[in-house]
């Protein structure tokens, strides 16, 4: 039935990490985490995924010695999210 | 939250619905700015009133708290940028809210102190003098330019950001504050210069301390949940 749907979207947290940046201009991996309720791990594994098919910019940096990682949705990101949306709603609709 | 389940579209639904509610719950504004500049702006307002009203003169402008108060802006500033782990588009467009408006009144000290010098220079190259005459007294003195009715124009803005950001964030006390504070303009057109000073205060308190500790407690809210 949902063959169709963007694979990279259609798992449950990729799918998490996506809402919340739509919803945000950017946010951190703790931020991230906290609110996927995810492990470390498993999320940088999703994070990288998701970069590499280019719906997110993940920025590197170092704050008061400590490594911080910033996320934000592209515009490559926004377009498929939303078609995801659209397919999720049509599917849901029959 | 695992990546290994297989997902049915309802659940797909929940967890976009799920995040978006989530990310609406994650309310950073503290309510510090709002606090300290509400405090400083009653503070300036209320003394400088007292002051023409009951004759006593502190010996030295009030309203340069204004410049000292923005030393502790700058340090909340920068711990507020530390501490956020998220930026919301709602926190961009009321962060760029605040920056113009602070731009803003800077112009507007840098207008009160030099168009009046400026314009006395001009007149006095161009050999022109300008004199008043008491017409009680018959005294006749030099006229120097002042820029008439100032407070006026600083009610307008402070209500600008203050009505800005409560739209943005539809936060009413603000919005409301705001409201008080075109009111507070309105009045400040027919009154005379002693009493812009009680309604400045006034302004800093509706405007700015009341929303501020509002805000306050439903960040500690937020914090305690």
């Amino acid at each position: 039935m949902f063959n169709d749907l963007n694979p990279i979207l259609h798992s449950q947290l990729r799918l998490a990490v996506m809402s919340l940046l739509i919803s945000v201009k950017e946010a951190e991996f703790t931020f991230i985490r906290e609110k996927t309720n995810s492990s470390a791990g498993n999320l940088s594994v999703q994070i990288q995924k998701l970069k590499d098919a280019g719906y997110i910019d993940v920025v590197k940096q170092f704050k008061e010695n400590y490594p911080q990682t910033t996320c934000k949705i592209t515009k490559a990101g926004i377009a498929a999210f939303e078609e995801y949306v659209k397919s999720l709603q049509s599917y849901l609709g029959k | 939250m695992s990546d290994e389940k297989e997902l049915t579209g309802n659940e797909s639904l929940q967890i976009i619905t799920e995040m978006i509610q989530k990310v609406k719950g994650s309310f950073n504004e503290n309510g510090s700015s709002a606090i300290l500049w509400g405090a400083v702006v009653a503070f300036c307002g209320l003394v400088s009133f007292a002051q023409a009203q009951f004759n006593f003169n502190i010996g030295f402008d009030l309203w340069l708290l204004i410049m000292v108060a923005v030393i502790p802006q700058i340090y909340i500033v920068f711990r507020e940028k530390k501490k956020n782990l998220v930026k919301t588009y709602q926190q961009s467009a009321t962060d760029n809210i605040w920056l113009v408006y602070g731009i803003t009144i800077v112009a507007i000290i840098l207008y009160q102190n030099i168009v009046p010098g400026a314009s006395d220079n001009i007149l006095h190259r161009e050999g022109i003098q300008l004199l008043q005459k008491n017409t009680t007294t018959g005294e006749i003195k030099d006229f120097h330019f002042y820029v008439p009715g100032i407070s006026s124009i600083y009610l307008i803005i402070y209500a600008f950001p203050t009505i800005a950001t409560g739209l943005v964030c539809k936060f009413k006390p603000m919005i409301y504050g705001a409201l008080i504070c075109y009111g507070l303009f309105i009045i400040s057109l027919y009154a005379p210069y002693k009493y812009d000073m009680l309604l400045m205060g006034l302004a800093g308190i509706f405007n700015w301390l009341i929303p501020g500790f509002i805000l306050r407690q439903r960040y500690l809210k937020g914090l305690a949940r």
